[in-house]
C-alpha cells in the first residue's frame, strides 16, 4: 500500500468519516465551522498522487481508486471549488437554522462527487454518482421554502430516472465483460463490439446527460441551482455536473470511432447551448442566469466529447476534461460573487464588478483568459464543417448571456452594504485566482499544443469576434420586448401533468380498496389457482 | 432416490427445532414472571445452535441430515439443511434475538407482577414461531412443511392482536381466515401428489414427477395457496392491516421472517418438485404478478399517511421481487438454477429484505414511541430525538430502494442482470421502476424526519441498546451489499443431489 | 362406479359447498364453518387417496391416513383459534372481516 493510495483513499474517507461524525448532536453543531478540511486531503491527492491507485477490496469485489490525468485535473478543481465554498459557507451561513442538517447533506455530496473522479470500478462508480446525486436533493432544498421543495422534489424524480437509465446501462455494459465487478476500462473496451452497445450508450448518454442538463433534461438546473444557499449554487453548477461529465468521459468508447452516437451527442450539445442561451437571456434572476448559462456550457463540453467520438481523436478525454476544469472555476467564482457583490458597498463595488466581468466573459473565451484557452484548445476536433461555425458563433451567445447577467449584477446590492466580510470575500478571490492562472499552468500538458499558438494574432482575433458579435446582438435585444419565460421552461409541461398523476394515485388506492374486499380477494384466489393450472399444463 | 442418512452433526438440527419448544415449556414451568429471561437465553443458545449448522454445512461441504427414529423417507421424516437452508436459520435466528433485545422494553414483565399475559403470550409464541420457522427452512417432505406452515399461522395470528383492540382483532382474523384459505388449497395439493405419485418426500417427486395434470392441477393449488400466505398481490387483502396493527417488535418478525416461510416453498415446488422444465408462461404470469405487487403497491405506499402501513405496503411491493426469479432462472437451462445469477439474487433480495424490514419497523416503533403518533407528514424533529434510529431507517431504506453500498442492490443488480440476460425487458423496468419508488416513499420520509420540529415538541427519550439493536439490523443489511456480484457457491451446498 | 369414485365426487362436493361458503359468505362465523367444510372434503379425499393406493393385504394405505389424523388436529386447532378471535370481537359489536380501511388513530406504541 503506497503513500499516493492512501492519500486517494484518504480523499474519501476522511469527508465520509466528518459526515458519520455528524451523528453526535455535539459535533454537527461544530461542523459547518470545518467544511472547507474535508476536500484537503483530495487536493493534495490531486497533486501528489496523479498516477496512483488503491484496491480497497480485492476480487472479486474488486473496489478500486485511482487517479488518472482527467481525474486528477477534476479533482484538483473540484477539491479546490469546494474547500473555498465550505469556507464561504461557514461565514455566509452563519446563524441560520439547521446548519448541522446543511453539513451532513454538504459532505455526503462532496464525498460522492470526489469519488466519482477518483473510482475506477463500475460498482464503486455508480455508488459514488448516486450519492453525489441523491445527497444533493439536501442542499438543493435545504431552504425548505416552496420554491426549494418543489426544485427538490424535481431534481428528485429526474435523478432518480438518471439513476435508472445509468443503472441499466452499466448491467448491459457488464455482461460480456468478466464477471463480478469488472474495472471501468474492462468493460468499456469491451463495448464497442457488444450486442447492447446501442441501447446501452443510448441509456448512458441519458442518465449522464441528465446530470449535465442536456436538452430536455435540464429543467432540474434552472430550478435547483437559484433556491440553494449561495455556496451550494456553486458547488452544485460547478462540481455536480461534472459528475454527468466524467461519466461520458469514462464510459463513452472514445478510442473507437462511432460517427452516429458521435454526431448525435454534437447536435444535442450543440443545441442545448443556443437554447439554453436563448432561455437564459428572458430571465430575470441572477443565479438562474447563471444556471442556464451553465446549460449552455454542459451542452459544449457535450459536442467535444461527441466530435471526439465520431473521429476517435486522441486526447478527447484530457480535452473535454480541460474545458470542464474552466467551467468549473469560472461558474463557481461567479456563483460565490453573486454573493460578494451583494455585500458590497459602493465604494468596493467596481473592483467586484469587474473581476466578476473578466470571469463572466471568460466563459464567452475572452482573449487571455482561460475561456480562450478552452475554446482555443477544442476547436480543432471539430474539424471545419457546420458543427465548427456553431461551436464558434456559441461563443457569441455566451456573450449576450454574460452581458445580460452582469446588468442584473449591478443591480443587486444589500441596502447599507459596505465591506464584504472577509470570510466569503477570501474564498470568492481564491477560486477566480485558481480560475485565471489553472488553466493557464495547465494547457501545454492538457493540450499538447504550444502555449504561444493560442497568443497568436489570428487566435486572438478567433476569439474576439464572435464577443463582438454578441454584444451587437445584446444591444439589440435590450430595444426588443422578450417574452417572459418561467424558470425551467419546459417543466410547466410537466407540471400540467400533475393532477393527472394525482387522479392515477387515487384510482390506484380505489383499486386497492376494491381488490382487498373479502369476497374479491378470495375470489382471486380461486381464478389464480385455475389460470396457473392451465398454463402449467399448457406443456403436457 | 437420492439417499438420505444422518450426517455427524445432524443432532444439531433437532436441537434446532427443539430448543425453543424447551424454552415455551420452560416458561410454563418456571413460571410466567421469567417469561423475559428463559426467552433470552433460548434465542441465545438457538442463535449458537443455527451458527454451528451454517459452519458444519461449510466445512462439509455437504448438506447436514438427521433422519428421525433412522426412519428413511418415504415413511420417515428426515430433516436437512443445505446452504440455502442454514443461511435461512442464521438469518432467522440474528433477526429473532435482535427483536428479543428491542422488545426487552416493550414486553418486559413488570416487577409487581401486575400485568404478566402481554410478554407471556409475546415471548411464548416467538419461540414458537421462530421453531416452526426452522421447521420450514430444514423439513422435506410436504406434509411436514404443511404442519409447519400451520403452527407459523397460529403464532403469528395472535402476535397481530396483542393489544386486544378491534381494529386489530379483525385484522387478525382476517389474516387467519385467509391464511386458511390458502392452507386447503395447499392440502388439497398435496392429497392430489400422494395420490399419484404415493409419497410426499421432496428429492423422491423430483426423480418421478410427470408432466401431467394431476400435478398440474396439485402445484397449481399450492402455489398459489402458499401466494395467499405470501400476500403476493392481488392476494395481499390481510397483510397491510396485520402488519401496520401489530406491536412493532412483532411487526418486524411477521414482515421480514413470515412471510418469507410461504415464498421458500413456492421456490422448492417449482425448482424441486416440479417435472423440468416448466412451461415460460406459468414462469411469466408469477413474476407478472409479482411486477403487479411492486408496481401497485409501491404507488400504496408512497401515498400513505401513516408509517407502520407505509412499510407493510413496502413489505408486499419487495415480495413482488421474490417472484420475478421464476421466468430469469427458466430461461438458463444448461446450468443448474442455483448457479444462476436469477436464483442468487432472489435469494439475496430475501435475506435483504429480511433484515431491512425488520430493521424499518422497528425503527418506526421507536419513532412512534419517542413521538408519540407516527403520522408521515409530522415527523419532524424524530432525527433530532432518536438520531440513530432514523439513521438505521435510513440505512435500511437504502436497502428497499436498491442503491449501493446496501444489500438490496446487489440483489436487484443480478435479478437486473438476469433480466437483461434472458432479455426479460418488462422485468428490468419493472425493477428499475420499483427502485424509483421506494426511493421516493423512503426519501418522504427520512426529508420529513430531518425537518424542524414544530414547537413545543416534547419527545420521550428511548434507551439506546434498543437503538443499537435496530441500528444492528440496518447495517447488515448493508453489509450485505459487500457480497461479490457473483452466484454464491455456498447457497449451491447439498443442492448437487437434485439434478 | 367404484366407491373411491363416489367418495371423491362427495370430497369434490364438499369441497365446493364450502369454498362457496369462505368466498361469499359475510359471516366470520359461516367462514368458519365454512374452511371446516373444505378441509373435511380434502380429507374425504386423502381417504380415497388411502383406498386406492392400498396394497394386499391392508384395507387401506396408512400414510394417508395418519396425515388426515395430523389434518384434523391441525383443522381443529384453526378453529379454537379463530373462534376465541370471534368470541373477542364480540365483546365489542358484531363479529366482521371486512370493513372501513383499517387506520386505527394514534397507534399506541
Amino acid at each position: 500500500m503506497t503513500g499516493q493510495g492512501l492519500l486517494i483513499a484518504s480523499s474519501v474517507v476522511v469527508p465520509l468519516l466528518m459526515a458519520l461524525a455528524c451523528l453526535s448532536p455535539a459535533v454537527r453543531g461544530r461542523m459547518p465551522g470545518w467544511l472547507a478540511i474535508a476536500p484537503l486531503p483530495a487536493l493534495l491527492a490531486a497533486f501528489l498522487a496523479r498516477g496512483g491507485s488503491i484496491v480497497v477490496a480485492p476480487a472479486p469485489l474488486r473496489l478500486t481508486l485511482a487517479l488518472d490525468d482527467v481525474g486528477a485535473m477534476l479533482l484538483g478543481g473540484a477539491a479546490l471549488l469546494w474547500a473555498a465554498a465550505g469556507a464561504y459557507a461557514a461565514s455566509y451561513m452563519r446563524g441560520q437554522p439547521g446548519l448541522g442538517r446543511f453539513a451532513v447533506w454538504w459532505l455526503l455530496t462532496l464525498t460522492g462527487s470526489l469519488g466519482t473522479f477518483l473510482v475506477a470500478d463500475l460498482t464503486s462508480f455508480y455508488l459514488a454518482f448516486s450519492v453525489a446525486s441523491l445527497a444533493a436533493f439536501g442542499l438543493v432544498s435545504f431552504e425548505g421554502s416552496p420554491a426549494a421543495l418543489r426544485a427538490g422534489r424535481v431534481y428528485m424524480a429526474l435523478a432518480l430516472l438518471g439513476e435508472a437509465f445509468i443503472l441499466l446501462g452499466f448491467v448491459m455494459l457488464a455482461i460480456g465483460a468478466p464477471p463480478g465487478n469488472p474495472l471501468i476500462g474492462e468493460a468499456v473496451a469491451f463495448f464497442p463490439s457488444s450486442p447492447l452497445r446501442d441501447p446501452a450508450l443510448a441509456l448512458l448518454i441519458l442518465g449522464f446527460g441528465l446530470k449535465m442538463g442536456l436538452v430536455p433534461l435540464h429543467v432540474w438546473m434552472p430550478l435547483a441551482h437559484p433556491v440553494a444557499p449561495m455556496p451550494a449554487s456553486a458547488a452544485l453548477s460547478g462540481i455536480i455536473v461534472k459528475a454527468g461529465v466524467i461519466g461520458l468521459i469514462r464510459f463513452l468508447p472514445l478510442e473507437a470511432a462511432l460517427p452516429g452516437w458521435g454526431a448525435t451527442l454534437v447536435a444535442v450539445g450543440l443545441f442545448t447551448a443556443f437554447y439554453a442561451v436563448a432561455v437564459g437571456v428572458t430571465q430575470t434572476q441572477v443565479k438562474t442566469v447563471l444556471a442556464y448559462s451553465t446549460v449552455s456550457q454542459m451542452g459544449l463540453v457535450a459536442a467535444v466529447l461527441g466530435a471526439g467520438l465520431m473521429a476517435a481523436a486522441p486526447g478527447t478525454a484530457l480535452l473535454a476534461g480541460f474545458y470542464a476544469l474552466h467551467h468549473l472555476l469560472v461558474k463557481g467564482a461567479l456563483f460565490l460573487g453573486v454573493g460578494v457583490a451583494m455585500a458590497t458597498g459602493p465604494r468596493h463595488r467596481l473592483l467586484v464588478l469587474g473581476t466578476m466581468t473578466l470571469l463572466a466573459l471568460s466563459l464567452a473565451g475572452l482573449p487571455l483568459t482561460s475561456g480562450a484557452l478552452a475554446k482555443y484548445a477544442t476547436k480543432p476536433l471539430f474539424g471545419d464543417g457546420l458543427a465548427a461555425t456553431l461551436a464558434t458563433l456559441s461563443a457569441a451567445g455566451s456573450t449576450v448571456l454574460m452581458l445580460h447577467f452582469l446588468r442584473l449584477l449591478g443591480g443587486v446590492a444589500k441596502p447599507g452594504a459596505e465591506r464584504p466580510p472577509t470570510g466569503i470575500l477570501w474564498p470568492w478571490a481564491a477560486v477566480a485566482v485558481a480560475a485565471f492562472v489553472a488553466p493557464w499552468a495547465m494547457f501545454a500538458w492538457a493540450t499538447a499544443l504550444p502555449l504561444s499558438a493560442s497568443l497568436g494574432a489570428k487566435a486572438l482575433w478567433a476569439a474576439l469576434w464572435p464577443i463582438g458579435l454578441g454584444a451587437s446582438v445584446w444591444v439589440a435585444l435590450r430595444f426588443v420586448r422578450l417574452p417572459a419565460i418561467p424558470e425551467g421552461d419546459v417543466v410547466v409541461l410537466a407540471d400540467r401533468l400533475a393532477p393527472a398523476v394525482g387522479r392515477a394515485g387515487e384510482a390506484v388506492e380505489r383499486a386497492d380498496i376494491w381488490l382487498r374486499r373479502w369476497p374479491v380477494a378470495s375470489m382471486m384466489l380461486a381464478v389464480l389457482a385455475i389460470a396457473l393450472t392451465v398454463l402449467l399444463s399448457a406443456g403436457s | 432416490m437420492m439417499p438420505y442418512a444422518t450426517t455427524p452433526g445432524g443432532w444439531m438440527l433437532v436441537l434446532a427445532l427443539m430448543l425453543p419448544v424447551v424454552g415455551m415449556l420452560g416458561i410454563f414451568a418456571l413460571g410466567l414472571r421469567h417469561a423475559e429471561r428463559i426467552a433470552h437465553a433460548t434465542l441465545l443458545a438457538g442463535l449458537a445452535v443455527a451458527l454451528a449448522i451454517a459452519v458444519e454445512v461449510g466445512r462439509s461441504g455437504q448438506a447436514v441430515t438427521y433422519l428421525i427414529g433412522g426412519w428413511r423417507p418415504p415413511l420417515g421424516i428426515a430433516l436437512q439443511a443445505d446452504g440455502l437452508s442454514a443461511v435461512l436459520m442464521v438469518m432467522t435466528s440474528v433477526i429473532l434475538c435482535s427483536v428479543g433485545v428491542f422488545a426487552r422494553g416493550s414486553f418486559s414483565s413488570p416487577p409487581d407482577g401486575a400485568e404478566v399475559r402481554r410478554p407471556f403470550v409475546f415471548w411464548t409464541l416467538l419461540l414458537g414461531l421462530w421453531s416452526a420457522l426452522n421447521t420450514v427452512w430444514l423439513a422435506q417432505d410436504l406434509f411436514s412443511l404443511f404442519v409447519a406452515l400451520e403452527l407459523l399461522t397460529f403464532s403469528a395470528v395472535p402476535l397481530v392482536c396483542l393489544d386486544g383492540s378491534r381494529d386489530t382483532l379483525r385484522a387478525a382474523l382476517r389474516y387467519l381466515l385467509f391464511a386458511l384459505a390458502g392452507s386447503v388449497f395447499y392440502l388439497m395439493g398435496t392429497g392430489l401428489i400422494y395420490g399419484a405419485y404415493g409419497t410426499m418426500d421432496i428429492a423422491s417427486l423430483h426423480q418421478v414427477a410427470r408432466a401431467d395434470w394431476a400435478t398440474s392441477v396439485a402445484l397449481g393449488l399450492m402455489i398459489v395457496g402458499l401466494m395467499a400466505k405470501a400476500a403476493l398481490f392481488p392476494l395481499h387483502l390481510w397483510l397491510p392491516p396485520a402488519h401496520a396493527g401489530a406491536p412493532a417488535a412483532a411487526s418486524a418478525v411477521l414482515s421480514a421472517l413470515v412471510v418469507k416461510a410461504p415464498f421458500i416453498l413456492i421456490l422448492r415446488l417449482w425448482f424441486d418438485v416440479a417435472p423440468q422444465p416448466l412451461p415460460a408462461a406459468a414462469g411469466a404470469m408469477l413474476a407478472g404478478l409479482g411486477a403487479a405487487s411492486i408496481l401497485f403497491c409501491s404507488i400504496m405506499a408512497l401515498r400513505q399517511a401513516r408509517l407502520k402501513l407505509m412499510i407493510a405496503y413496502s413489505t408486499v411491493a419487495q415480495v413482488g421481487y421474490l417472484f420475478l426469479v421464476f421466468p430469469l432462472v427458466m430461461g438458463s437451462a444448461a446450468e443448474m438454477p442455483w448457479d444462476s445469477v436469477g436464483w442468487t439474487g432472489g435469494v439475496l433480495q430475501l435475506v435483504s429484505h429480511a433484515f431491512a424490514k425488520a430493521a424499518m419497523f422497528l425503527a418506526a416503533g421507536l419513532i412512534a414511541e419517542a413521538l408519540g403518533h407516527d403520522r408521515i407528514a409530522d415527523l419532524g424533529g424524530a432525527a433530532k430525538g432518536v438520531p440513530v434510529t432514523v439513521a438505521a431507517f435510513a440505512l435500511a431504506g437504502l436497502s428497499l430502494m436498491g442503491l449501493p453500498p446496501a444489500g438490496g442492490f446487489i440483489s436487484k443488480l443480478m435479478l437486473l442482470t438476469a433480466a437483461v440476460e434472458t432479455a426479460n425487458w418488462w422485468i428490468a423496468a419493472t425493477i428499475l421502476a420499483g427502485g424509483i419508488l421506494a426511493a421516493t416513499y423512503v426519501f418522504r420520509v427520512v426529508g420529513s424526519a430531518l425537518a424542524q420540529p414544530r414547537a413545543g415538541l416534547v419527545m420521550k427519550a428511548v434507551p439506546l441498546n434498543r437503538e443499537l439493536a435496530v441500528l444492528t439490523l440496518a447495517l447488515i443489511a448493508v453489509a450485505l451489499g459487500f457480497l461479490p456480484l457473483q452466484p454464491l457457491d455456498y447457497l449451491g451446498i447439498g443442492r448437487g443431489g437434485m439434478p | 362406479m367404484t366407491p373411491a369414485t363416489l367418495y371423491g365426487l362427495c370430497a369434490a362436493a364438499l369441497v365446493a359447498i364450502g369454498l362457496f361458503g369462505l368466498i361469499l359468505h359475510p359471516s366470520p362465523l359461516r367462514k368458519v364453518i365454512s374452511f371446516n367444510l373444505v378441509g373435511s372434503g380434502t380429507f374425504l379425499f386423502f381417504g380415497v387417496a388411502a383406498r386406492r393406493g392400498a396394497v394386499a393385504g391392508f384395507l387401506g394405505d396408512p400414510v394417508p391416513q395418519a396425515m388426515v389424523i395430523t389434518g384434523i388436529v391441525v383443522a381443529f386447532a384453526a378453529t379454537a383459534l379463530a373462534v376465541a378471535l370471534l368470541l373477542r370481537m364480540l365483546e365489542s359489536g358484531a363479529p366482521t372481516v371486512d370493513g372501513p380501511p383499517e387506520q386505527p388513530d394514534d397507534l399506541s406504541p
